[in-house]
């Protein structure tokens, strides 16, 4: 009978500590799954650091990041990798730090969860605009403003200026921006010829081109609407030509409406050019518009600059054939030099132990070696004053930068311009809706506006 | 036996594991959420108490609306989807003499494979540049937009979902019949072919009544089951276009984890919680259970 009982209690504890057990393994594989997004082959070459940290003399950071460092062929995700690298070979034995990736689609999501459950990643990325403002406002994102002018006031001169505009709210910076991109129109210039096309400057001629582009057998323009910020970044530029920074204004402030003539006249005229796009592009991925155009199947892509690490790292012979313009303006609309410019910055978590060893990395992202990658090889923008060989860099950076010498104003995505993230989603949202015919351009501006009605004024 | 279950102690130590768990990973998170379906609560500040505001705005909101109206039809297509095609395949598994463990191992393969993963696999097929449609332009059809067309009451990509999970989860049902049927005696079966009995007879007498309480089993398991479902949905299309395949459990993530409205998506997990459970009240008590001795 002891025996018996004996056993039973030997059991019992036995089921405790394996459920316990499996707790416990699952928190640890979850922790590893987290780091494993990240860069395996970086992880074999710092598994020297990384024995080291399990020894407690290094301190460990997280970065976070929107695409895998591993699988991917951008140019610029492949910056941040050599910069980790660099990081982790330059501090190691001091610092190390292990990236955490996912897929841009689930990126704040997933960041969001971390938050939520008090796992902030010491550094992490986000879109300045109304994503910024849901890690500020709660206070998620660190306060950098005494670190860059007071405890490192030559890093901060080294930035152009004008760089932190968007990052900060009440006169305190939030984030760090690492590269500018800016949206134009990239165009594939043997299609052009072929079809006896010149450059738009109007969005009359830029209907002629395409009509004359459709008839020599091409698809005019490629575009997503399955990945729902691509179509709605088009909106936006109509949306700005039609009516310039007033529109935009005139939301923020409660004054405008959404039903004004100024945003019911692009709508059209998005349904009007829609007539252009892919057949496929309802379903069509960002990846998959990108691809149709950099494989030469359709003439002009309308995106930002950073798809010239993409276009480039996926098929490099396409540099020579790729013009850039600005986005056309409308006649009789607003000013036509305006475009939409956006920087990746990244964030330090307010709860970070490791303030010296983020600011450390931080740093590297805004390095000589780091901005000089940006624009010679990624194609993007550097943020700091830098000297950048134009002729090193991708064709297109050249042509972005002449039609940044003249604009005359920037604006930020129109999604990530509003009142917040879901705001941001119900334009995005209704847009899709329009382009479907799923609802006409009213009912889709109203369905923004009922949103902004029941939510936000 | 009888021993064992007087003395308490013993009683206490094997049920305490259980009850611990149980405690810990489903009825205090269940109490917490519907205290924050009461509050304002973004996770990041202290919780709020403003009483039934979330539940009145849920009342208003469009995509609940939605979400109610496909999960519903989620709900419906798979008990009576999985009912046919889960008795149709056991039926016809239990009486082929050939090949019934591959046949049975290949209809229950998708079951264990991971939905996140077959998600992707099926927008795939779906997606106008890869899949059907290129093999349909071959014969001259131009395919329809398979995840995005938005006609309709009960709109195409909803079909299209549906479809998938049939066919993921339908040998998960079959199994069930089968293990049902397996334990019907074949005395019954004999005595039936003596008495003149046809299989298609057989099966309609004896094999259907039998099962009677597998199906109730099988039914709230569906229920419950589609009621809740996220995986293929999330995978397939994000809730999208412009929310009009947003089911319950998506509408829940996206309000908490995109939008930090905790309290708000608490609210909708109350409304998913109250609808699991009536639905498997309203089963039980209306499908009828009798025991035969077998």
């Amino acid at each position: 009978m002891k025996k018996k009982k004996f056993l039973s209690v030997l059991l019992a504890a036995a089921m405790v500590t394996s459920l316990l057990a499996g707790c416990g393994g699952g928190s640890g594989a979850a922790s590893a799954d987290t780091s494993g997004g990240g860069s395996d082959s970086a992880q074999s070459s710092d598994s020297a650091q990384a024995d080291s940290a399990a020894s407690g003399d290094v301190e460990e950071i997280t970065w976070m990041f929107w695409d895998d460092l591993n699988a991917t062929e951008d140019l610029i995700s492949l910056g941040y990798k050599d910069v980790i690298d660099r990081f982790n070979t330059d501090y190691a034995g001091q610092y190390h730090c292990t990236p955490i990736t996912t897929n841009l689609e689930e990126y704040y999501t997933k960041l969001n969860a971390l938050v939520a459950s008090g796992d902030t990643p010491d550094c992490f990325i986000v879109s300045p605009g109304p994503n910024l403002t849901d890690y500020v406002t709660p206070g998620v994102a660190a306060d950098l403003t005494s670190i860059l002018k007071d405890e490192n006031p030559d890093w901060y001169a080294s930035f152009n200026g004008g760089m932190f505009d968007k990052q900060t709210y009440d006169g305190k910076i939030y984030a760090v921006p690492a590269n500018l991109a800016a949206a134009c129109v990239f165009y594939n210039t043997e299609i052009f010829e072929e079809a006896g096309v010149e450059v738009p400057t109007t969005y009359t001629e830029l209907l002629d081109a395409c009509q004359k582009i459709q008839d020599a057998g091409y698809t005019p323009i490629s575009i997503s609407a399955g990945t729902a910020w691509c179509l709605s970044m088009l909106v936006g530029y109509l949306c700005d030509r039609e009516g310039g920074p007033d529109n935009l204004d005139a939301i923020t402030n409660g004054t405008g409406n959404w039903l004004d003539p100024t945003f019911i006249n692009a709508g059209n005229k998005m349904v009007e050019l829609s007539q252009y796009f892919q057949k496929t592009a309802a379903g069509d991925t960002n990846d998959v518009a990108t691809a149709a155009f950099y494989n030469g199947e359709a003439a002009m892509l309308i995106q930002g600059s950073w798809v010239i690490g993409q276009i480039n790292g996926a098929n490099p012979e396409f540099e020579d054939k790729c013009g850039v313009f600005q986005f056309p303006g409308i006649e009789g609309g607003a000013d036509p030099n305006r475009i939409i410019a956006k920087t990746d910055s990244f964030c330090m978590s307010s709860t970070t132990e490791h303030k010296d060893a983020v600011v450390a990395l931080l740093k590297y992202f805004t390095d000589e070696t780091a901005q000089k990658y940006t624009a010679e090889v990624g194609g993007k923008i550097p943020v700091t004053n830098v000297e950048v060989d134009y002729d090193k860099a991708p064709k297109q950076l050249s042509y972005v930068m002449d039609i940044l010498a003249n604009t005359t104003g920037t604006l930020g995505f129109y999604n990530e311009s509003l009142a917040s993230t879901e705001a941001g989603s119900a334009f995005d949202d209704a847009m899709v809706a329009v382009y479907l015919g799923d609802l006409t351009v009213e009912e889709g501006f109203q369905q923004v506006q009922d949103f902004y009605d029941e939510n936000v004024n | 036996m009888d021993k064992m279950l007087r003395n308490k102690k013993a009683i206490c130590v094997f049920m305490a594991p259980g009850i611990i768990l149980f405690t810990l990973v489903l009825f205090i998170p269940i109490c917490q959420s519907v205290y924050y379906s009461f509050c304002d609560y973004d996770a990041l500040t202290a919780p709020q108490f403003i009483g039934l505001k979330n539940y009145t705005k849920l009342m208003k909101d469009s995509t609940m609306m939605t979400a109610l109206k496909n999960s519903a039809f989620f709900m419906v297509f798979s008990i009576v989807s999985q009912l046919l095609f889960g008795l149709l395949l056991a039926g016809l598994l239990t009486n082929i003499k050939k090949g019934r463990n591959l046949f049975k191992n290949i209809y229950y393969l998708p079951c264990v494979l991971s939905s996140a993963a077959l998600g992707l696999l099926w927008m795939f097929i779906f997606s106008p540049k890869l899949g059907i449609n290129q093999l349909l332009e071959q014969v001259g059809i131009e395919g329809p937009l398979w995840l995005m067309d938005t006609k309709g009451t009960i709109i195409l990509p909803m079909w299209v979902i549906a479809f998938v999970a049939l066919w993921q989860y339908v040998g998960q049902s079959m199994m069930l019949y089968m293990a049902q049927i397996s334990g019907v005696s074949t005395a019954l079966y004999e005595a039936s072919y003596i008495d003149g009995c046809t299989r298609l007879k057989t099966f309609r007498y004896i094999t259907l009544p039998l099962l009677r309480p597998m199906m109730a089993t099988a039914m709230s398991l569906n229920a419950i089951g589609s009621l809740k479902f996220f995986d293929l949905v999330f995978n397939m299309t994000e809730g999208g276009p412009n929310h009009k395949t947003e089911v319950l459990a998506t509408h829940l993530y996206t309000q908490g984890f995109k939008y930090f409205k905790y309290g708000y998506a608490s609210a909708i997990g109350v409304v998913l919680l109250v609808l699991c459970l009536l639905v498997t009240f309203l089963i039980n008590k209306f499908v009828k259970v009798e025991n035969y001795e077998m």
